[in-house]
């Protein structure tokens, strides 16, 4: 009872400050110690999808576009949403005049059109935009022009996404692979970086913030703080340590069953919720999961409740939701959603199984105890497919022997990721045919492409419900439920939005 | 003396040998590709195999060998793929923590055991020597990380002494930084004691029952410069041994207590880079592992010369 009235009042407090009915006057100064899950492997942020680099770096690089409070695209270093024209495959976007790099040359429309370019060739997401991009053109100063080849409404929400982001670099570093000079726009610039020691970001003097007031990643962008440092605390015993001493501002990635002991201690705990999905994904190109039937069996034996309690370990971090969106974002809905059964159905698994003529070879679940909620999720799943009558192998590695394996269909039946909610839909791995699952039938592509060809908002929240209710029906995946995240953070800081990527601009300090 | 010496030096050149050989094979031998681990969780089988390519990790097996081996008869380490740095500049931003950390331990463990265990020999089935006992087998007993995570919430988190993590922000002074430096050395140094107080207990009981010590004795000498001078001096030999083995545990060994502390040193660097599969960080981090180790024997074998004339090789 406690513990639930100390997390009614972390998440009240949160709630308080993303209103931005701050008790405080915000004051300019000071230095504040961010405590992240490790060393990220790159600085550029266009060749990674790490959450960790999109972490760090988005205080040093920005976009043209990002997200505002309500996962909407909403204009940063472009001066406006795009104008697409009438079939949907020139996308005119105008550019903020007048911005300056780190070092000190202003930004233009040919920085720009390098650094796009720079994208569809390096990273990952722009490969993907670049599949249909047949052109980047400066029209005029303050103008660039995306010509595609056919109508692919995504297009927005992957140049305003912080990882494999197609972030404005001066088009003198245009050519650098890897990475070089991190010189970008955004409100606070590299200072010094000593790997596995810190990072240390400071004010950039000439940064022009948009006005009016935050808005999520968009709008006011304001530079309170003089310093900002990120540093690596990869051991998570070690986090709640520092939580608990204050010896850090803000400490990302707890893990939740810490929340007690956080509570008692130096530092708020501060409660995203949802944070993400636990995403058991299906090999659909070989061995026992190529079969539709056997991956309905599997969709019917497990029993997300018992699953995600074994995770999370108390309902107030997690949430059963068969939406593979929750109810915060647009892209809600109930389509498809009756095969998911909180509590499993064994019988029916059992028929579905007897139905596929299952021959008894063992279904591999390829996971890993780098997050210890993949592995524990494992173990109930382990449980309840052998009750229908299945065959388990369990194949724990590490975490980067399982994104290489994962790759490799022969090596697994199912693997167990997660990610965060992911603004755009069309950013899932299941909708790419290549990741690693390799989901790719008609009624997959009939679906995805005529979400991906609707520019339309309002039609793509209904087209997304077909997506949606293919993926019931195929079993491409099983997204498991909605799990909460927990930071914490200083008392004396203030101004931090809840948000899957932290970020520290409009933060400050009200005592030292 | 010289012969002996230029024997073992030999013998340190074909274990280096091996080392460099065995590594690279067991590192090669291991699933997991720095590749995949640098795009991140979202990228493509193309992307991953493109970088594999850039970072020459396509080139066969005994090529890559020839290339490493190559290099470091150069004196060349070769390229961190993640820190994008030389591989012997990483190790050597990392040598001033492990430095210091092995030698703070060392001197904890060794002024507690010394005297604890010349006591414990000198007081034989005393209560003191009982209870230094227990002690020893429980410190050695004990895993570093618990203990650690133990002091880090006593002195840390509740007394507020001490930093829990890190080695200090930008421009941290050496005071500052070797503060950082307090916690883990008091998890290292209590745990290292234990082996080398029984040590030091078991071989001045060898020698106090000697028939040189009870001449010492008969001749009137006191009790202090029996035990100190006559004892103690030849008891030294299997103790010096013990504390250079320590020494070079302690070097590869403080890797739980570098992770647990988040101390940037060489330990941690090298979990990092196995978890990594940074190739060439984890080859040139574990050959200068292996080499200080056999450097340390050499150091101790040449310290038996000095300390007793009567030892050949």
């Amino acid at each position: 009872m406690m513990k639930r009235t100390a997390l009614a009042v972390a998440t009240s407090v949160v709630a308080l400050l993303s209103l931005n009915g701050v008790a405080h006057a915000q004051s300019r100064g000071g230095i504040i110690d961010v405590a992240t899950i490790g060393e990220p492997p790159t600085l550029d942020p266009m060749a990674s999808t790490a959450d960790l680099v999109g972490i760090v770096t988005q205080h040093i690089f920005e976009t043209l576009y990002t997200f505002d409070a309500k996962w909407g695209a909403t204009p940063l270093l472009a001066a406006a949403l795009p104008t697409i024209s009438e079939d949907g495959t020139v996308y005119t976007i105008p550019l903020r005049t007048g911005i300056k790099f780190h070092d000190g040359s202003t930004m233009g429309a040919a920085d720009v059109v390098a650094s796009l370019e720079r994208w569809t060739r390096i990273a990952t997401r722009g490969k993907q935009a670049g599949e249909v991009i047949t052109g980047i053109a400066a029209t005029d100063e303050a103008t660039v022009t995306i010509t595609l080849s056919k109508p692919y409404a995504p297009l927005v929400a992957l140049l305003s996404l912080n990882n494999a982001a197609a972030i404005v670099i001066p088009a003198a570093n245009a050519a650098q692979d890897p990475l070089e000079s991190f010189v970008g726009t955004g409100p606070y610039k590299l200072e010094d970086r000593v790997p596995d020691q810190y990072i240390q970001l400071v004010r950039f003097d000439d940064y022009q913030s948009l006005g009016g007031e935050p808005n999520g990643y968009g709008g006011a962008r304001n530079q309170y703080l003089d310093e900002i440092r990120f540093v690596p605390v990869p051991d998570p015993s070690t986090r709640i340590g520092v939580a608990m001493a204050g010896q850090y501002d803000y400490i990302d990635q707890l893990p939740v069953e810490s929340f007690a002991q956080i509570e008692s201690g130096a530092t708020d705990p501060v409660v995203l919720a949802p944070f993400g999905w636990p995403v058991f994904m299906m090999n659909t190109k070989e061995g026992l999961n190529s079969d539709i039937r056997v991956r309905k069996a599997i969709q019917a034996a497990l029993a997300p409740e018992d699953m995600m309690i074994a995770a999370f370990g108390s309902e107030d971090f997690f949430s059963i939701d068969a939406a593979w969106y929750p109810d915060s974002f647009v892209w809600h809905t109930e389509a498809g959603t009756d095969a998911y059964k909180p509590l499993g159905d064994t019988e029916t698994a059992k028929a579905l199984l007897a139905e596929a003529g299952y021959d008894g070879s063992p279904l591999r679940i390829l996971t890993s105890r780098q997050y210890e909620f993949h592995y524990k999720m494992a173990l109930v799943a382990q449980a309840y497919l052998e009750a229908a009558g299945f065959k388990v192998q369990m194949d724990v590695v590490e975490w980067a022997t399982l994104t290489t394996n994962r790759a490799d269909p022969a090596l697994w039946d199912i693997y167990i990721t997660h990610s965060p909610f992911l603004p755009e839909p069309s950013l899932m791995g299941l909708m790419s045919d290549t990741s690693p699952g390799w989901w790719a039938t008609d009624a997959k592509h009939q679906a995805v492409e005529a979400f991906n060809a609707e520019s339309d908002p309002a039609k793509r929240v209904a087209l997304f419900a077909e997506v949606q209710k293919v993926i019931y029906d195929e079993v491409p995946g099983y997204k498991v439920g909605n799990f909460n995240a927990l930071a914490a953070q200083s008392p004396d800081l203030e101004g931090v939005t809840p948000a899957p990527w932290p970020y520290f601009w409009n933060a400050y300090v009200t005592a030292e | 003396m010289v012969r002996s010496a230029l024997n073992r030096i030999f013998g340190m050149l074909v274990v280096m040998a091996l080392v460099v050989t065995i590594v690279f094979v067991i590192v090669r031998l291991t699933p997991g590709d720095p590749a995949a681990v640098m795009l991140g969780p979202d990228a493509t089988a193309a992307d991953i195999e493109s970088l594999r390519e850039r970072l020459g990790l396509n080139a066969s097996i005994p090529q890559q060998f020839l290339t490493y081996v190559g290099g470091i008869l150069r004196g060349d380490f070769g390229q961190s793929i993640f820190l994008n740095m030389p591989v012997t500049e990483a190790l050597m931003q990392r040598a001033e923590p492990t430095f210091f950390l092995t030698l703070f331990s060392l001197l904890i463990a060794t002024l507690i055991a010394l005297p604890v265990g010349v006591l414990s020999a000198y007081w034989r089935g005393s209560a003191f020597d009982q209870a230094a006992t227990t002690l020893a087998m429980f410190a050695a007993s004990v895993p570093s990380f618990w203990l650690g995570l133990v002091f880090m919430q006593f002195f840390a988190v509740r007394l507020g002494w001490f930093d829990a993590s890190g080695y200090g922000g930008p421009g941290a002074s050496f005071g500052e930084r070797m503060h950082h430096l307090v916690l883990p050395a008091l998890t290292l140094g209590l745990i290292s004691s234990a082996l080398i107080t029984r040590f030091t207990r078991a071989s001045m009981l060898d020698v106090l029952n000697d028939d040189y010590v009870r001449t010492a004795r008969s001749k009137g000498m006191s009790e202090w410069r029996v035990v100190t001078r006559h004892a103690l001096k030849n008891a030294l030999i299997p103790i010096l041994t013990v504390i250079g083995l320590t020494a070079a545990l302690l070097i590869s060994g403080a890797i739980v207590t570098e992770t647990v502390f988040g101390l940037p040193g060489v330990g941690s660097l090298i979990v990092s880079a196995v978890l990594r599969r940074d190739y060439p960080l984890i080859q040139g981090a574990l050959l200068v592992v292996a080499g200080l180790y056999v450097l340390v024997n050499f150091i101790i074998d040449m310290l038996y010369l000095i300390i007793d004339p009567r030892v050949r090789y």
